[in-house]
């Protein structure tokens, strides 16, 4: 199945028949559309996001409301080109340690009180610094210092160069925080206020029913002009996957993300429906399915019985049965469409189970008298369960018998990072816009432990360390390209982990929805609905 | 009377505190760390550390076993910090929800089911009292949230005569007599479902004490007397087999909290079965608890209702 | 002349020895099912997680239930998940079974305070949300039929317990069993004679509805997501099947209508077993 990123919506074809029949009638073009004021959005989202505060949470289900309340300092596209939102421009020293951010003028909070570079500073240094994961981890140790010179300006000093600071900072991974409402609270986690959010975003806050919706207005004092254009916006939680399809079908809501796979093809051919398949959706993006395997233990230490799993697994088949064709087949850490980083020049493992029963024998596996060689642990999100019998299927074949144990997020933490109590797992790893954010953690030895989505294989090689440190280090791209290529291909040598699939985002709207921008945590920034 | 009544409730305090105590040996048991889910998953060891010691879940089992139960029985059932409330608001907050679905599809069962039982028990084993009796057994045979979703996909995605989801349009808040309709607009399949699902035991229980009393010495005599049939049944009879019917209502509390949760799954009806299942998720003591505690009330309750009804419907029965 | 007429309007105590139309019925439906359920094996061999066939292919000659979206065989997996049913449901009933009738057995031949206590104990048991106790159980301790079948067979005995202490009071107050004891027989194994024929087949009707329950409550259990996911039951096939609900019918309809006939035979069962009681003469 194709597989260019698309920012642009697959169901134009379809639409492009009525334009052409419109046109010969002689109606008004209709190719550059003006975007109609007014009118309400409802998005379905499959969880209760719980509190409003996406500063200090990574969970999806906080980004897929919070986001469209606050601002980043830039914001990306679906290619994650960086873009001026609460910083309307910036320069990077030439050293690359130190990046300046003039802010833009007359912006202000929700409620009326100016933003300006102490709200970045405070959110930075006593929220994201401490709660948000991934910008922890990308960050910390790293950051020297934040200077906000004045009011519109504020500069963060590296110890050492730091080349991807740049595609941390949108409203996913660097929501900015006022300081006006939060310096005087004494526990940012618990605070009251997160659920009566204070943001520059596009849209305010009005109301929150729990396990219901989330209803949010125009801000009409947003510092881009024109925008936004719908008067409300309403989260609506429906849980079950196939209630929400309906819903979105029937028109009782506009927009949803997270398609069921096998969906995907019978939505596209909806005239009513518009399918987008973006790079990144609320919780990250460049997303690769991940199997982890317990280093830890003896018979996973053994290359052979990593190899024999390789050969074994049918990765085209799972990218047949539980994507349904949407995404592809993984060959490493990296996401293909990291242009600059990815490399395919690592070593291949071929579907070959005969070769896998080979290696199997070879380290000292036999089939018992029922064909089962041995018993190995299989641990996943209730939602990846699909993984684990396609596995199942394929390790059947060479005599292994996985078994699957369904956890919750919680107790699935605690066993994996906590007590590391399994063999092998499933984890949805996230690139996100470059490797230093969402691909490092994992295989650094520093993040052995309990650090939840870090490094479950507990694989330590000091090389890949340093690899990953100078990479992030650097500022010249080929000279990083390099380097990720060198550090893929000696991961993929070792497989400490087994890259299945790289994964799609999915969402569909309703086709007279226009300008979403679906790969972004706040989709309906530009959208409108045409009547 | 009274005493009664007061006897009854003392008796079922001791049965709410072994109720709490299961509850919190439960959450307390389980794998799965609660301050992952109160201080997020990337808190350091130290904020960690402080955390613990803030919800006293640095304690030693036995104690916070005794804080916890001494709490409940003040009444407080703990907050939640998940929602920024109070757990018994919360739970108190979403039950007028779930009471929608409940409420009138337990009147329309009972309707239906009494209609239903007394026409089988008019001529028992006859090809009528066979059919009703598969029918009503069919309903409570089906999964209620299979047949929640043939109806979502029957009547609200192919012959779009319902909405398919929640509790009222969020894009046209209506309010007053509008809203209402909306909301019952909506109300229509959740309803059907449960209803379907809570007729079977008591059209059956109906039948069967319809059959007995109808065999009844009382029963030959009037007959003998000369009476009509539609009198003795209706007279003297239903009000007799009324008894187990309402037995088997009071008993079908805990189920029907159960189909409410499944359907509401199935139609993202915003009462206490989301709450419940996201509280499990988050590992929300505070909530667990309170919806346990809750139904147990209810149940205690509704079994103490039927006990009154009792007393209403058979002047036999005095209660001292 | 009334007696005629109640008669044949079938008012009239039955004769104990007609056994009920549920009772031959369902009799023969559940005997159906289990003979199912233990042969399933040989009539579709194989592992039912295989891939038997190519993915999404509707009911045929080679395949008379479909496959699913992985390419197994559903005919081969609801005889599977037959199986499963019936040992989840055989051993919350045997359990429930033995606790009730020894709780409440113990409960009337004791009387006083251990028969309150024991009592007490029960309406524990039965005042416990059972479906929400066994969905916090299997979502907190782990998805698997184990934790299931212990707390559906802790929480399943209180009817029973009841019903058995009935029988055991009611016994007590017989004039041969007052006589016996008079004349010095040993106490509890003149009561049970006499207590169980008649304790047996309501307490064996409220076991086996104990079965139609558990299957219910896997699946339901599984619908919400917390099935076991190694082993094929009818409510994982259920769960499996809502992703695919409208491309591929027979996925949900099989499986749920074997739910429906397993369940309907087991409570027509039941209710002929408690018909068998002697007919009700004031």
């Amino acid at each position: 199945m194709n597989h260019a990123p698309a920012s642009r919506p697959r169901g134009l074809r379809r639409a492009l028949l009525p334009l052409l029949a419109v046109a010969l009638l002689g109606a008004p073009a209709l190719a550059n559309e003006t975007p109609q004021r007014g009118g309400t959005l409802v998005i379905g989202i499959g969880q209760n996001p719980g509190h409003l505060n996406p500063a200090i949470s990574t969970g999806s289900e906080v980004h897929a409301v919070a986001d469209s309340l606050f601002s980043g300092l830039i914001r990306l596209d679906d290619q994650a080109n960086p873009y001026p939102e609460l910083a309307r421009s910036w320069e990077v020293s030439a050293d690359a340690r130190t990046y300046t951010f003039h802010l833009r003028p007359g912006v202000r909070w929700h409620d009326g009180e100016p933003f300006t570079s102490a709200d970045v500073a405070f959110t930075f240094e006593q929220v994201l610094l401490r709660y948000h994961a991934r910008t922890r981890t990308g960050l910390e140790g790293r950051l020297e210092r934040i200077d906000t010179p004045d009011e519109l300006t504020v500069a963060f000093t590296f110890r050492e160069p730091y080349a991807p600071f740049l595609q941390q900072l949108n409203v996913t991974e660097a929501p900015i925080l006022p300081r006006h409402v939060y310096a005087t609270v004494p526990d940012v986690q618990t605070a009251p206020e997160n659920l009566t959010p204070v943001g520059t975003g596009p849209y305010r806050f009005v109301a929150y029913v729990v396990d219901d919706r989330v209803v949010l207005a125009r801000n009409d004092d947003y510092f881009k002009p024109d925008l936004p254009y719908l008067d409300r916006l309403i989260f609506r939680v429906i849980p079950d996957a196939n209630t929400r399809l309906l819903a979105l079908e029937r028109g009782e809501v506009d927009f949803i993300g997270g398609l069921p796979a096998g969906e995907l093809a019978r939505i596209d051919a909806l005239p009513e429906v518009t399918l987008y398949t973006p790079n990144s959706g609320s919780g990250g993006g460049f997303c690769v399915m991940t199997m982890s395997f317990n280093l830890e233990r003896e018979r996973l230490a053994d290359h052979r019985v990593r190899q024999a799993f390789a050969h074994a697994i049918d990765r085209q088949q799972v990218l047949e049965q539980v994507l349904f064709g949407h995404g592809r087949v993984a060959t490493g850490p990296i996401h293909s469409q990291l242009a600059f980083a990815y490399s395919d020049d690592v070593r291949a493992y071929p579907h070959d189970p005969a070769l896998a029963e080979a290696l199997l024998d070879a380290a000292g596996l036999p089939r018992g008298a029922d064909g089962t060689r041995f018993s190995t642990t299989f641990l996943h999100f209730p939602a990846f369960a699909k993984y684990g019998e396609v596995l199942r299927q394929n390790l059947a074949r060479v005599g292994v018998r996985l078994e699957l144990v369904a956890l919750d997020r919680a107790a699935f933490i605690t066993r994996v990072f906590e007590q590391r109590d399994f063999d092998t797992n499933v984890i949805s790893y996230c690139n996100n816009a470059d490797p230093a954010i969402g691909v490092a953690r994992v295989y650094v030895s520093t993040n052995i432990g309990n650090i939840p989505f870090s490094n479950a294989a507990a694989y330590v090689n000091p090389e890949v360390d340093r690899l990953f440190a100078e990479a992030a280090s650097q500022a010249d791209v080929e000279a990083r390209g390099r380097l990720y290529a060198e550090v893929q291909r000696l991961l993929v040598d070792e497989l400490p982990y087994l890259w299945l699939v790289e994964t799609q985002f999915s969402a569909a709207g309703r086709a007279e929805v226009r300008g979403l921008s679906p790969w972004s945590g706040s989709p309906a920034e530009a959208a409108w609905i045409a009547r | 009377m009274l005493a009664f009544v007061a006897r009854r409730l003392s008796q079922a305090v001791p049965l709410l505190l072994a109720v709490a105590g299961l509850t919190f040996l439960l959450i307390e048991l389980a794998p799965g760390d609660p301050i992952v889910a109160l201080a997020g998953e990337d808190g350091d060891a130290a904020y960690v550390a402080m955390m613990r010691e803030r919800f006293g879940l640095d304690r030693p089992l036995g104690e916070r076993f005794v804080v916890y139960m001494g709490r409940v029985l003040r009444g407080d059932l703990g907050f939640s910090y998940r929602l920024q409330q109070s757990a018994v608001t919360a739970v108190l907050g979403r039950l007028p929800a779930t009471l929608l679905l409940i409420g009138p599809a337990l009147l329309l069962s009972t309707a239906f089911g009494l209609v239903l039982g007394v026409l089988a028990a008019r001529r028992p084993h006859s090809l009528t009292d066979t059919a009703v009796s598969t029918v009503s057994l069919l309903g409570h045979a089906v999964p209620v949230f299979w047949l929640a979703q043939l109806l979502l996909l029957v009547f609200a995605y192919r012959l779009e005569a319902f909405p398919v989801q929640g509790m009222r349009n969020v894009r046209l808040d209506a309010q007053g007599l509008a809203g209402a309709l909306d909301v019952a607009r909506h109300m229509v399949l959740p309803v059907t479902a449960l209803t379907v699902q809570f007729l079977a035991p008591i059209a059956r229980v109906a039948r069967a004490s319809l059959i007995d009393v109808l065999g009844q010495d009382y029963v030959r005599t009037a007959v003998a007397k000369g009476l009509q049939r539609r009198a003795v049944i209706g007279k003297h009879a239903l009000r007799n087999a009324l008894l187990p019917v309402v037995t088997v209502i009071g008993a079908q509390v805990g189920f029907m909290f159960s189909g409410a949760v499944l359907t509401e799954t199935v139609f993202a009806w915003p009462g206490l079965g989301r709450l419940l299942l996201s509280a499990m998720l988050a590992r929300d003591l505070a909530i667990v608890s309170s919806m346990f505690l809750l139904l147990t009330v209810a149940v205690v309750v509704s079994t103490l209702l039927v006990d009154l009804l009792y007393a209403a419907l058979d002047p036999r029965i005095r209660y001292g | 002349m009334a007696e005629r007429w109640l008669a044949v309007r079938g008012w009239a105590p039955r004769r104990r020895s007609a056994p009920s139309p549920s009772l031959l019925v369902g009799g023969a439906l559940t005997c159906g099912f289990v003979l199912l359920a233990l042969l399933g094996e040989s009539l579709a061999p194989g592992d039912p997680f295989a891939a038997a066939a190519t993915p999404f292919a509707p009911p045929s000659a080679a395949h008379p239930f479909g496959t699913d979206d992985l390419g197994r065989d559903l005919l081969r997996a609801v005889l599977q998940g037959a199986r499963v049913s019936l040992i989840v449901g055989l051993t919350v009933a045997a359990t429930s079974l033995t606790l009730g009738l020894l709780v409440g057995g113990v409960a009337g031949y004791l009387g006083g305070a251990a028969d309150d206590l024991l009592m007490r104990f029960t309406e524990l048991v039965l005042v416990l949300p059972r479906f929400f106790l066994a969905l916090v159980v299997v979502a907190l301790f782990g998805a698997n039929l184990a934790n299931l079948i212990v707390v559906l067979a802790l929480t399943s005995w209180g009817i029973v317990a009841r019903v058995a202490r009935a029988g055991v009071l009611a016994a007590k107050e017989q004039e041969y069993v007052l006589a016996a004891r008079a004349l010095g027989s040993a106490g509890p194994s003149v009561l049970w004679r006499h207590v169980l024929p008649n304790v047996l087949a309501p307490v064996a009707a409220y076991a086996a509805l104990q079965v139609g329950n558990a299957i219910l409550v896997e699946a339901s259990l599984s619908f919400l997501g917390f099935g076991d996911p190694n082993l094929v039951s009818w409510g994982y096939l259920l769960n499996n099947a809502q992703a695919f609900v409208r491309r591929a019918w027979w996925l949900s309809v099989f499986p749920g209508v074997a739910i429906v006939l397993a369940v309907v035979a087991i409570n027509l069962l039941a209710d002929g077993m408690r018909g068998r009681r002697p007919a009700n003469g004031g």
